[in-house]
């Protein structure tokens, strides 16, 4: 990997409005290579709406975006097709095409962007489940038939498949139990440690925050509220953040 | 051997090293597998990636097939000079490669299964619509017994959705269809100076059986499309399972509504669809066959036979109690995922339309058989 420097995800003074209620209101963030990010923030703060402006699906009011290098909002199409190549993307249900198999799903970038053979394709195909920690009968299976478990590990099978350099996360572990959950989070830092990848995540998961996370950023009140390791987070004087953290303190559990 | 910038073969003292070079990434892969596949490895090749920059999965799945064709699960010499970074994918990789199994494909049944399954379906189809006919019924005989359960304030927004809304499309048309079954009537009965006699065509043609058929055709594709798509939605969110929970229910509160509804509005409907096409054909009588409007009413009186109207309006109650049942029933029983909803949807269209026809067929032969 050419071991550059520059951040991987930029974000620069994002506002977004809708209406007359400002969701951000000057949102700024760097991302570097090879990190596990994670970015919490009460229901409502735009943590999701955040996520979409940097992957180029909703255009915020004012403010600037660049994932790897890219200004999302001011460039061309075909580097936005290039950039796309580059990142993956699991949606919180996981948006598998109802009408495919898991494999096909799996195979669709792959088709799509690369002239490989099909035994190739199909081998790739195998090696994404298996790493996504899926069984591989799973590939036969039609979306509808998987648990919600499954069905984000076939999402982050699909979202691996073109190796991108940046994954992003919309709420992994929501309605997993937690033995899967805690799966999930060791299928994602493994992801970060084995593959180099940097991924980007928004959740409400403790545990994902305590066990695996490098980095966690708060959003509140439109602003960046804390930024940094999750134990440097935990100590910010702050009424939401020490409410967030409370159930933990009595807990006394320590943070890795 | 063609050159190749991703690897050169070394042959030293009998053995074989595959000097692995630059960056091996998925998007040259193709070209990376064709000039691997030129190459003829021996089962006892080694590896230096001394001069490898980068290697990410995918690369590293086909490297290690390649290597590994020949192996027989024999011991493999060491790599030599992996970075740490490349050596983590590709040790991942390889504890994966094992595990490998080709995904299986979808069975695909014969011609002769897939005839036998679309029978099956086909009966288990009708068996449910006349499973579910019977609980609307017995919904119905509940509603009769104790009226207060009936809830007027969503019979009324269907019976508005239903019935007021589709008067324009009935309405246009059926005076069309009027206007065309008029002209082409006129152009027959012209050659033998029956003229008069298009009136009793139209007549006894639209009341009996266009306007009931197209007024049917009409809102199955309104209305019983409209309930699957709003109780299928309905299904996926699980606001049916809601409903149930509550101790209500579903059949008195979504079906009973929507059937009485379109059981009311759609001979009211073909009332109007009756009106307009005799309008439609009045109004090309005038132009094409000197039948002035005074001409067209009087002999309408004497050619239209009550009867013929009443058949017309008594089918459609029994039209509307199909294609509601079959449209509520197909939305409370679509599948768990969105696709689900448009397929039902559809189907719920075809076969409103088809059983429609077959009533009345069936209907046409029984009016026969009793002399009407």
């Amino acid at each position: 990997m050419s071991e550059s420097t520059a951040p991987v995800i930029e974000v620069d003074a994002i506002v977004t409005r809708f209406g007359a209620q400002a969701v951000h209101d000057g949102v700024s963030l760097r991302v570097g290579r090879g990190t596990l990010v994670a970015l919490i923030g009460a229901s409502g703060t735009g943590k999701s709406v955040l996520l979409r402006e940097i992957i180029g699906l909703q255009r915020p009011s004012a403010g600037r975006v660049r994932l790897l290098g890219t200004d999302m909002w001011a460039a061309a199409p075909h580097e936005l097709d290039a950039v796309r190549k580059r990142f993956g993307m699991m949606f919180q249900d996981g948006a598998l095409f109802s009408s495919l198999t898991v494999a096909q799903n799996v195979a669709v970038p792959l088709r799509e962007h690369t002239r490989l053979a099909r035994a190739t394709v199909d081998a790739l195909v195998a090696l994404r489940l298996e790493q996504a920690g899926l069984p591989p009968d799973a590939g036969a299976k039609m979306p509808s038939e998987l648990s919600g478990g499954m069905r984000k590990r076939a999402a982050i099978a699909r979202a691996i498949a073109l190796e991108p350099e940046v994954l992003f996360l919309d709420e992994p572990t929501s309605g997993l139990d937690p033995i899967t959950a805690r799966g999930f989070d060791r299928l994602v830092r493994s992801l970060v440690d084995d593959l180099g990848l940097t991924v980007f995540l928004v959740t409400h998961d403790l545990d994902t925050l305590l066990g695996v996370v490098d980095r966690l950023i708060v959003l509140a009140r439109g602003h960046v509220l804390a930024d940094g390791p999750v134990r440097e987070v935990m100590a910010v004087d702050d009424d939401w953040i020490r409410d967030y953290f409370s159930v933990r303190r009595m807990a006394d559990r320590e943070p890795r | 051997m063609p050159a190749t910038p991703w690897f050169s073969i070394e042959q030293r003292s009998g053995r074989t090293t595959l000097r692995l070079a630059h960056a091996w990434r998925l998007a040259r892969l193709p070209e990376i597998e064709a000039a691997l596949a030129a190459v003829d490895l021996p089962p006892d090749a080694a590896v230096d990636a001394s001069d490898l920059e980068e290697i990410d999965s995918a690369a590293a799945l086909v490297l290690l097939r390649a290597v590994r064709r020949g192996q027989d699960g024999r011991a493999a010499p060491p790599w030599q000079g992996l970075s740490a970074t490349n050596r983590r994918i590709v040790d991942q990789v390889g504890a994966h490669l094992d595990a490998l199994a080709p995904v299986p494909a979808p069975p695909r049944p014969g011609a002769l299964a897939r005839f036998g399954c679309a029978i099956a379906d086909l009966g288990a189809l009708l068996h449910g619509h006349l499973s579910f006919l019977g609980a609307t019924v017995a919904a119905l005989a509940q509603v009769a017994a104790r009226p207060r359960r009936l809830r007027l304030r969503e019979l009324t927004v269907q019976f508005e959705q239903t019935g007021l809304n589709a008067i324009p499309v009935v309405a246009l048309v059926t005076l069309l269809i009027g206007v065309v079954v008029a002209y082409l009537l006129g152009l027959q009965a012209e050659k033998y100076g029956a003229n008069i006699f298009v009136v009793d065509g139209v007549a006894i043609g639209a009341t009996r059986e266009f306007a009931p058929i197209i007024v049917a055709v009409i809102l199955a594709g309104r209305s019983g499309a409209a309930f699957t798509a709003q109780l299928g939605s309905m299904r996926l969110t699980e606001e049916i399972d809601a409903i149930r929970t509550l101790g209500l229910s579903p059949q008195q509160v979504l079906v009973v509504p929507r059937v009485l509804a379109l059981m009311v509005a759609l001979p009211l409907l073909v009332f109007v669809g009756d009106v307009m096409s005799l309008l439609g054909a009045m109004a090309i009588a005038g132009p094409m066959l000197d039948i002035t409007p005074a001409a067209f009413l009087a002999r309408l009186r004497e050619a239209l036979d009550q009867r013929h109207l009443f058949i017309g309006l008594a089918k459609a109650p029994v039209f509307a109690l199909v294609i509601a049942v079959i449209g509520t029933r197909m939305g409370m029983t679509v599948g768990r995922d969105t696709r689900a909803v448009g397929a039902a949807t559809t189907s719920t269209v075809v076969q409103s339309i088809v059983a429609v026809i077959l009533l009345d067929a069936a209907f046409a032969v029984l009016f026969q058989a009793l002399d009407l």
